[in-house]
């Protein structure tokens, strides 16, 4: 156990890529978009998608978590179960961390009324409709699943090259296509939007678990596999 | 004497290439071996299979009894830092070493501090921004501090400057006397490491050649120098792996070990017998075995 925590400290040498760069885009988007609602007149709300940016960004840690890493905790003697572990860990902590910035900064929106200027960044009704709790395990969620698909595109990369990362992702691009076919032909958008109608944000976050677990199961075997 | 690593029939097939060839052998507890061989002779894929960061075709890996793969327990016992080792992107020097010290069980602060200072390596620049020297005294130091059981060196000398050279020599030496455990050095550098070896695997082409006492290496062979005529009657009837000739004086190596009628020959007929050096003997060993099976031997071709 200790040495799956050790792996966290490993990941935590990379500054760059998990404290400023995601601090930066955080209180970037942050600035622009106030600026942005300070300079259109009116008292309309005024919504911005810029502090997603931030959860986005997580695409780009989970990558460099595996190919920028991966290589020197083998020189560690670090098993790969550990590795993984580890890594997955250190995701979970940064996510955490951003996911209470996320809702702080939403209940300031609120207390606030948007700023003083009807602005919302954090706030949304969807998201927040069951409160901030539902908020924090929704933004904590979406940050995971950006990171399993770095993390799982940079495995698959590592164990079977460019080649079979492009057909792969081809791949399941024919799955989706087929599926939208399939819906097509058997007259069933309509039970498809219902069904996403009918969904909460929490409970859309909480079948992202069910992705977070197909991707990291997926990228784990790839992993043992894998050489530095 | 008890042995640490046992390899038993270890292939490592890549597509096309055989770059370890069905190859067997015990490494002892507590004993510098030398893994010597050619740029591609298979030494990197060989201690990355012990290691198990790469993974064997076929064939069995036991270290201290047991398989390494995905064993905490094994492996932390073992350091491999490799030639071309890669580092996270910000990382300083002292971040290496403070991840060094937090999964090295025996990992020795104060033995990295000093040689952070008599290797010069600068601490504040990022690693990947180093020189390929400072990039080898940063694995040479990992090595060394980490104090593991099994160590390998994978050509750590590249980039170095002859003083940095000589202190890694100098402290792997100093700390292994002090501490004594199984350090196994690749390099094809020969000559220079031959003195810190006390036994040698040479490997050629994906297959161990030579696995010896280094002492009973250098005994193998000697140096006949003198008068043409005089060599040639002396080896008459040995077998002689490489002959250079400048003017009337030739320079004959042979096998075997000289007995005292053979020195005593040697004097009477006023040839000399100079030792051969490991290097030497090496190249022409690998190369005579090569082309044995073929061609007689290339007399006085420089290699």
């Amino acid at each position: 156990m200790s040495r799956t925590l050790n792996v966290v400290r490993m990941q935590l040498i990379n500054r760059n890529t998990y404290i400023w760069i995601p601090l930066l885009v955080l209180a970037g988007a942050f600035v622009l978009s106030l600026a942005v609602y300070a300079l259109i007149p009116g008292n309309e709300p005024k919504v911005g998608g810029a502090a997603q940016a931030p959860l986005w960004y997580f695409l780009v840690v989970g990558t460099q978590a595996l190919t920028l890493t991966f290589p020197f905790s083998q020189a560690m003697s670090v098993t790969r179960r550990e590795f993984f572990l580890g890594t997955y860990l250190t995701a979970a902590i940064t996510a955490g961390i951003l996911s209470i910035v996320f809702v702080i900064g939403g209940l300031i929106e609120q207390a606030t009324d948007g700023w003083g200027m009807n602005g919302w960044m954090f706030y949304s009704d969807e998201i927040w409709q069951g409160g901030p709790l539902a908020a924090l395990a929704f933004y904590f969620l979406l940050a995971m699943t950006f990171f399993s698909v770095g993390f799982w595109s940079a495995t698959i990369y590592k164990r079977f090259g460019a080649f079979w990362l492009t057909a792969t992702l081809v791949a399941i691009g024919v799955i989706l296509v087929v599926a939208m076919w399939l819906i097509g032909r058997t007259d069933s958008w309509g039970a498809v939007f219902a069904w996403f109608a009918g969904q909460t944000s929490l409970s859309l976050a909480l079948w992202s678990i069910l992705v977070i677990a197909v991707l990291a199961g997926t990228s784990f075997i790839p992993l043992r596999r894998a050489v530095p | 004497m008890t042995s640490v690593i046992e390899v038993q029939n270890l292939t490592k097939r890549y597509r096309d290439t055989l770059a370890v060839d069905d190859v067997s052998f015990t490494i002892e507890k507590d004993v510098i071996y030398g893994l010597l061989g050619r740029n591609g002779a298979g030494k990197t894929t060989v201690m990355s299979m012990l290691t198990a960061q790469n993974f064997a075709t076929s064939g069995q890996i036991r270290v201290f009894g047991e398989h390494p793969y995905e064993n905490a327990r094994v492996l932390q016992r073992m350091c491999f830092v490799r030639e071309s080792q890669k580092y996270p992107d910000d990382a300083l020097p002292k971040h290496a070493f403070g991840t060094a010290r937090l999964f090295f069980p025996n990992w020795d602060q104060e033995l990295a501090d000093r040689l952070i200072d008599e290797l010069q390596l600068p601490l504040k620049k990022t690693i990947k921004k180093l020189s390929r020297g400072q990039l080898s005294a940063v694995g040479v130091i990992i090595g060394l501090a980490s104090r593991a059981e099994i160590t390998f060196f994978d050509e750590p000398y590249l980039g170095l400057d002859a003083v940095a050279r000589q202190i890694f020599y100098d402290r792997l030496i100093e700390d292994y006397t002090e501490h004594p455990r199984t350090v196994i050095l690749s390099s094809h550098l020969i000559d220079e490491v031959s003195n810190l070896l006390e036994r040698v695997l040479v490997i050629d082409r994906g297959r161990i050649v030579m696995d010896e006492e280094t002492d009973a290496v250098r005994d193998r062979a000697a140096n006949i120098v003198g008068d043409s005529a005089a060599v040639d009657a002396f080896v008459a009837g040995r077998e002689v792996i490489h002959r250079e000739s400048l003017g009337r004086v030739s320079s004959v190596t042979v096998l075997g070990t000289l007995t005292p009628e053979d020195r005593q020959r040697l004097v009477t007929a006023g040839l000399d017998a100079a030792p051969v050096s490991l290097q030497q003997l090496i190249v022409r060993t690998t190369q005579h075995a090569a082309e044995s099976a073929a061609a007689p031997i290339d007399e006085g071709a420089l290699r």
